[in-house]
């Protein structure tokens, strides 16, 4: 926010009509004109929608429907609100998971109730100047432009030495996410170096754990909860690590664990859940799917998956009557997704064999089929799978392998999903048959692969890139083919210049990347290559 | 909702969440009219009316220590240990004592640099140094001093006043006794010594934890109230 607090335009969210009106008079008080209040959810977004607010003053507890934090996830998700607004969370108390909520949905600041005029105004004021000082840091996180964004820290640590802590913290997010582990971990180190904190030590974490340093990472995650049990972010990252290492039991434990002490974190939730299926406890996996449910009904966290998940544990429980229960919910709650649609349906054809109703199953099999054309091939692994296994069951082997197949080539890298479809083929007494698929499938995207480094290496771009675009047409789920397309159109730009035509799709694809994979490596070094080619003339 | 799926904790934590609504609104309604009282120069209203928000004041800071012992006790307290501006802290929890110092006319006196920097848990340190705040309020003649500083390695905040001191049965220097000095009969339970110093016991940096002191003295020569957090 760049105007002064007696200009900026406020919004009140409280259900209660007392406090509202104490609210608006204490910002009445403060020479503020343009304050608007809302009494539910449902106003609130509402008027985010129709307003660009500088300040929301909002009730965390607001009665039934959406809470506060909520709401601002709701807003920032559809860009009501964006980086430069101040958003207060009033409360009655801290809870959980206000403190440790998702990062990037966290409030600016929380007020505890009592409230007097001069405490909110204070904190208002302190606010706006935060907001200020920090905002050529957000504007280049903003345009993705990280390395920007880090010097901007650098250079507001010698002008803002208050801000200082913050700083050192923003600072050291960006340097993980753009995989500067050397720089990151002598920053950890020197704030450690004076006082055992836990995020600079759960930092310290993060970096084994992307140096695939497994064991380290755990050891370390486990020291910040023996000093601090309920700093969720190392348990997170703890059970995160032990799935890495293999270790699902334990992975499973510490996520109940932290269940307990976070029980209203749908995300906690559906982490939990999926973990007690792998590990086949699927009562465990049935009372978290079904939480995971209940918690994300207001939320923009409400995933199609949970239902999916939940209809395949009363699946494998052998109460497939249950399952087709779940997914007609599923279907009334995501009616115009086609993704949730697809998964419904392999869903159901499991079901309905269970069920010995063979009609019902092929129908529901066919619905999927068509629905995996209008998806142009944009389907994750898990569903294709499932489909596939349908598919063994109905005798249709061959479509089954094929899918198979095409979960192999789109992740030809990927072990964990390799040994998952070398599983399914087991499942079906095929394993050598299929180990023979599998080796095939790989061997053929790797040749693709070789064949553009090869070019790539005689300098012929334009080449590789059109031999890797092909190939990520027909295989649109392929992290490694998407990125080395990528490489190849950066390479072709570096050799020709800047073109805003490759400049477009090298981004959308970095974007797409981003989208299954958060955590790919190259994604920022990719990224800032093009930043770097785009500040050239 | 189903009877099973209420928990305690959520319905102690939403009824606090309703009574201080009630209290919120209670003490600044108080305030509106104790200011004018005095601008009518009603001087006697105007300070009982001071007594009631100081015990609405206190009705509150009990509310929130009571649950927050609950939860700690439970240990589903969301404990965040970060660095955290002292005078900030210091100057919000006056700031929610102000009106019933001004009405009761005693002097609040600050001495902490801006600069000065610790860890600990914001709102669990507001809630000991407004406990402290009440408490020097009830004991102090007219004035009343908070100082902050760091020394070896350890943030000690000092509450002091000018009064007669603190009774014998209220001193306390051997610091980590928490559970002491419940006493139904005095009228103080004891509840805001006991969570003042589970809080500063809960503030651990290596070996070292901190500590409450209740002790006379001071530069005022009254009860002073110290807080030591390593």
């Amino acid at each position: 926010m760049t105007i002064p607090l007696k200009q900026s335009h406020i919004l009140i969210v409280d259900d209660f009509q007392g406090m509202r009106t104490m609210l608006r008079e204490f910002v009445k008080a403060m020479g503020v004109t343009k304050i608007d209040t809302a009494s539910t959810s449902k106003e609130a977004i509402n008027l985010l929608s129709a307003n660009k607010y500088d300040v929301v003053i909002c009730d965390y507890n607001l009665g039934p429907g959406q809470n506060g934090q909520q709401i601002l996830e709701e807003a920032k998700l559809r860009k009501f609100i964006g980086y430069s607004t101040i958003w207060i969370m009033v409360t009655a108390e801290k809870t959980m998971d206000m403190v440790m909520g998702a990062a990037e949905t966290k409030p600016d600041d929380y007020l505890l109730k009592p409230i007097n005029e001069a405490m909110l105004e204070g904190r208002l004021e302190k606010l706006i100047a935060k907001k200020q000082s920090l905002s050529d840091i957000e504007k280049a996180v903003n345009a993705q432009d990280y390395l920007a964004a880090i010097a901007s820290c650098d250079q507001l640590m010698k002008t803002q030495p208050a801000n200082l802590q913050d700083l050192l913290r923003i600072k050291s997010d960006l340097l993980l996410m753009v995989g500067d582990y050397d720089t990151a971990k002598a920053l950890f180190d020197k704030i450690l170096a004076v006082r055992s904190v836990p995020w600079a030590r759960t930092g310290v974490g993060k970096i084994y754990f992307h140096t695939n340093e497994y064991l380290h990472a755990k050891e370390i995650f486990q020291e910040v909860l023996e000093e601090n049990p309920m700093y969720m972010e190392a348990s997170d990252w703890l059970s995160k690590t032990l799935d890495a290492l293999g270790d699902r039991e334990q992975a499973q434990q510490v996520l109940q664990k932290a269940m307990e002490l976070s029980p209203n974190s749908p995300v906690r939730q559906k982490s939990l859940a999926e973990a007690a299926y792998k590990n086949g406890d699927l009562d465990i996996a049935q009372t978290a799917y079904e939480k995971t449910i209940k918690l994300s009904e207001h939320s923009v966290h409400k995933s199609p998956t949970a239902f999916s998940g939940l209809a395949k544990v009363h699946n494998d429980k052998g109460v497939p009557e249950e399952a087709l229960k779940v997914l007609e919910r599923g279907k009334v709650e995501f009616k115009d997704n086609t993704e949730a649609a697809l998964q419904a349906a392999v869903l159901e054809s499991m079901a309905y064999q269970k069920m010995g109703q063979k009609d019902k199953a092929e129908a529901a099999i066919a619905a999927a089929e068509k629905l995996v054309g209008s998806l142009a091939g944009k389907v994750s692994a898990d569903v294709t799978m499932d489909m596939a296994k349908s598919l063994f069951q109905m005798g249709e082997k061959d479509k089954a392998c094929g899918l198979l197949q095409s979960v192999v080539k789109n992740n030809h890298e990927n072990a964990e999903i390799i040994s998952l479809v070398s599983a399914v083929f087991q499942g079906e007494q095929l394993g050598e048959e299929g180990e023979n698929l599998i080796k095939e499938s790989k061997q053929e995207v790797i040749n693709i692969n070789n064949q553009g480094v090869v070019l790539a290496r005689e300098g012929k771009f334009e080449e590789a890139v059109k031999l890797l675009r092909s190939a990520v047409q027909t295989l649109p789920n392929s992290e490694v083919m998407i990125m080395n397309l990528c490489g190849m159109l950066i390479g072709l730009m570096k050799k020709q210049g800047k073109d805003d035509r490759l400049m477009y799709e090298t981004k959308n694809l970095l974007g797409r990347v981003r989208e299954f994979n958060p955590a790919n490596k190259k994604y920022f070094e990719y990224l800032n290559v093009l930043n770097q080619i785009k500040a050239t003339k | 909702m189903p009877e099973e799926n209420i928990s305690f904790t959520d319905l102690i934590a939403s009824s606090i969440h309703d009574m201080k609504n009630s209290l919120n609104m209670q003490i600044s309604a108080l305030e509106k009219i104790a200011i004018q009282c005095r601008q009518n120069g009603d001087t006697p209203t105007f300070e009982k009316l001071g007594i009631m928000i100081y015990e609405a004041n206190r009705m509150n800071a009990n509310l929130i220590q009571l649950l927050s012992l609950y939860k700690l006790g439970k240990s589903i307290y969301p404990i965040d240990i970060s660095e955290q501006s002292v005078r900030e802290v210091i100057d919000e929890a006056i700031l929610q004592d102000k009106s019933i110092m001004d009405f009761k006319g005693i002097s609040l006196e600050v001495e902490c640099d801006e600069s000065c920097y610790w860890y600990f848990d914001r709102d669990l340190l507001a809630g000991v140094l407004i406990n402290a705040l009440n408490t020097a309020y009830k004991y102090t003649s007219d004035k009343i001093r908070v100082t902050a500083r760091i020394d070896g390695g350890v943030l000690e905040i000092r509450v002091e006043d000018n009064g007669q001191g603190y009774p014998p049965s209220m001193l306390r220097n051997d610091s980590v006794t928490a559970n002491k000095g419940i006493n139904f009969s005095s009228g103080s339970t004891g509840l805001g010594f006991y969570f003042s110093s589970r809080v500063a016991v809960m503030h651990k940096n290596g070996a070292n934890q901190g500590s409450l002191i209740i002790e006379n003295g001071g530069a005022y020569g009254g009860g002073c109230f110290v807080v030591r957090l390593p």
